[in-house]
């Protein structure tokens, strides 16, 4: 995986997939660049489109697109769907995230190292869901459990092969960062 | 003379009314359920009485309460507004006795308006042209054949009792009729106890058009020019315009007098409406008398010039009508989209909630009776009426296209509504040439076109929903990041 760079507030990402609802095609998107001034060039399909960002929060964001200034809300948003009002219209759009992928990477899933047994939570959370039974054998990269942060599910996967030890966690539950979630032996 | 009035009513009208009373400065009394503390009648009136729970039963219909807030406040009057009490004669009787104003028709008129038989009696002898049929309920199945063969068929067996598509056949030989008397009579006995059959005759293609009626308590009648209701669903009027684009000059006078003439047989004081049903060879046949303010009034309003409140406000005064129906010229065209909250695709089920955001259209020739704010709640107790929009034109073509823009800018957050339906009825062509007919949306596929409008719309918002979606993605990756790396330059906060 390439590194991240930061530039700005936010930062460029990788190429993901978007699709919106009612519409066949899929569209591919990135933030290419930033250029300070909260103007970025961003990629929309085979497009390259300068943007401006008026203002954003949680709610909803203004912006000006090439020329042309456009206002949506986002009224529910996880990482892999997003309901918006575009301009008036409501539209659901989801996407390919890989954000599952980086925390994959965060935890350890991308070294060797397999002395380590403990597989910890990154991030703090809601225990969404457990995905496997103590006494299962697991495969490096299977998921464990899924966790919700700030409105979004991550994926937990295994760190490497083995038996899933201990469940330290409970479905419904929280968990706070680097907290044990199983063992893997 | 009227120095304060109680509104006995909620929403839209409860604010049309209290608007017009503002400006003629009389004091005003707003009614309001357990539903409705954080209503914006409340807040606009000069008080406000609780009368009950949220159930209509038990506070909006409770003339005990109301008739409590009535003599509480000290009012002088009430305006019923549309709907709940607005055209029960008890309330307005229950009125007459406790020597308060109603303002709308007496008791005895407004009875003899909601008894259809006695109406069209009266009518009737006022040679006022009713639907064609038996004059009176059918003793038979020989009378019922005869009175079909003097109409011509195809004509309806009803039962009086009726309602729902139960008690009713279209028949269109002696033969069907005569095998559907026995089905209906059976049909209206199951479901009611009991059976009373007419004959009427089945109109195709049929139009909704009604007069706007005024007159005074010394005699003088006019109309206020026609509306045309014909786009409706399920029997609820959704787009009205006037004028109608098959009423001439020539017609509307024609047919104004016999709405006048309908007003005087039943002795009507202050403003209704006289419906009609218009076949598609040009006949106008009378239906009923809406003994209240319409719904639809503001159309009128636009192309008269009239404060129609004040007007009722005025008759209800004791005051002449101050005008002949010769000085009234209509102005323009208007046309009105009742912004319901509601789902068009679940057969316009009620879609009801919290609104946290609004944005109510305006610019010249609009106007928008509403009740809705940004933080307000759409009840599921009461209609689903949330607004009434309303343009203005010189041509018709300027009031549809001023219609479509503020459509266009209405924005309501958190409901269900009927905007993209109207922009889709206002952009078709038979909607532009006038083909007007009250199963528009059935004639025309209105609905299949609107789900391809809802996709050409999604498609034309297509790049500025990726870009709001790719800034939000990446937004949000980023903190996930920075959560999981302990990026220590992470402040939590948004921008």
């Amino acid at each position: 995986m390439p590194l991240q760079t930061r530039c700005g507030r936010i930062r460029c990402g990788d190429d993901m997939e978007y699709k919106i609802e009612d519409i066949a095609e899929t569209f591919d998107g990135q933030i290419l660049k930033s250029l300070g001034n909260n103007e970025y060039t961003i990629k929309i399909g085979p497009q390259e489109r300068h943007l401006k960002i008026i203002s954003m929060d949680s709610r909803g964001i203004e912006f000006i697109l090439d020329q042309k200034y456009h206002k949506a809300k986002y009224l529910e948003a996880t990482t892999s769907q997003m309901n918006l009002v575009v301009d008036g219209t409501p539209m659901k759009v989801s996407m390919n995230s890989k954000l599952d992928e980086i925390v994959y990477k965060n935890s350890g899933g991308g070294s060797s190292t397999d002395a380590q047994t403990s597989l910890k939570s990154q991030i703090p959370g809601k225990v969404v869901s457990i995905g496997v039974s103590e006494g299962d054998s697991v495969k490096k990269g299977d998921v464990i459990c899924v966790l919700e942060s700030m409105k979004m599910q991550v994926s937990i996967k295994a760190h490497k092969d083995g038996t899933v030890g201990k469940i330290k966690i409970k479905a419904g539950g929280s968990v706070a960062k680097n907290d044990v979630l199983a063992e893997i032996e | 003379m009227i120095g304060k009035v109680l509104i006995a009513n909620r929403g839209e009208i409860a604010l049309r009314v209290i608007r017009t009373c503002k400006a003629l400065g009389i004091k005003t009394v707003a009614v309001y359920s357990d539903e409705d503390y954080n209503s914006l009648h409340v807040k606009k009136a000069d008080e406000s009485y609780h009368i009950g729970k949220a159930a209509p039963k038990e506070s909006y219909l409770n003339q005990e309460k109301i008739m409590e807030a009535i003599l509480a406040s000290g009012s002088d009057a009430v305006h019923p507004g549309y709907g709940f009490l607005s055209e029960n004669s008890d309330f307005s009787k229950l009125c007459e006795d406790n020597k308060i104003n109603f303002i709308g028709p007496s008791a005895v008129s407004m009875d003899l308006c909601g008894d259809k038989m006695r109406c069209k009696a009266a009518m009737f002898k006022a040679k006022v042209p009713t639907v064609p049929g038996s004059p009176d309920l059918v003793k038979n199945v020989d009378e019922a054949t005869k009175i079909a063969n003097e109409i011509g068929y195809p004509v309806l067996l009803k039962s009086v009792y009726g309602g729902g598509g139960r008690g009713i056949r279209l028949v269109n030989s002696d033969k069907e009729l005569q095998e559907a008397y026995e089905t209906v009579t059976g049909e209206s006995i199951a479901a009611f106890g009991k059976s009373a059959i007419l004959v009427e005759k089945f109109l195709e293609k049929i139009r909704h058009i009604e007069y706007q009626l005024a007159r005074d308590k010394h005699g003088n009648a006019v109309h206020i020019f026609e509306r045309e209701c014909s786009i409706q669903r399920r029997n609820q009027k959704l787009i009205e315009q006037t004028p109608s684009p098959v009423v001439d000059q020539k017609t509307r006078d024609r047919i104004g007098e016999i709405a006048v003439k309908a007003a005087e047989a039943v002795d009507y004081t202050n403003l209704g409406t006289a419906e009609f049903l218009r076949a598609d060879n040009g006949e106008f046949y009378f239906i009923e008398i809406n003994a209240r303010l319409q719904v639809e009034h503001p159309i009128t309003e636009l192309v008269s010039g009239l404060d129609l409140v004040k007007l009722q406000i005025d008759i209800a005064n004791g005051e002449p009508i101050p005008f002949k129906q010769k000085d009234l010229k209509m102005n323009g065209y208007a046309i009105e989209c009742r912004i319901n909250a509601e789902d068009t695709f679940l057969d316009f089920a009620p879609s009801t909630g919290p609104v946290p955001d609004v944005t109510i259209p305006s610019g010249p020739g609009v106007r928008c009776d509403t009740y809705l704010y940004s933080g307000c709640t759409v009840s599921p107790f009461y209609d689903s009426l949330m607004a009434k929009l309303c343009t203005w034109g010189q041509t018709f073509d300027e009031s549809r296209l001023r219609m479509l823009n503020a459509l266009n800018d209405f924005y309501i957050q958190g409901v269900e509504t009927s905007i993209p339906l109207y922009k889709t009825i206002l952009k078709s062509d038979e909607y532009k040439n006038g083909s007007l007919s009250t199963d528009f949306l059935k004639r025309y596929g209105i609905i299949d076109r609107l789900t391809q409008d809802i996709k050409d719309d999604k498609l034309s918002h297509k790049d500025a929903a990726l870009a709001a979606a790719v800034i939000h993605s990446e937004y949000f990756k980023s903190r996930a990041q920075s959560h999981a790396s302990s990026n220590p330059l992470w402040k939590d906060k948004m921008w």
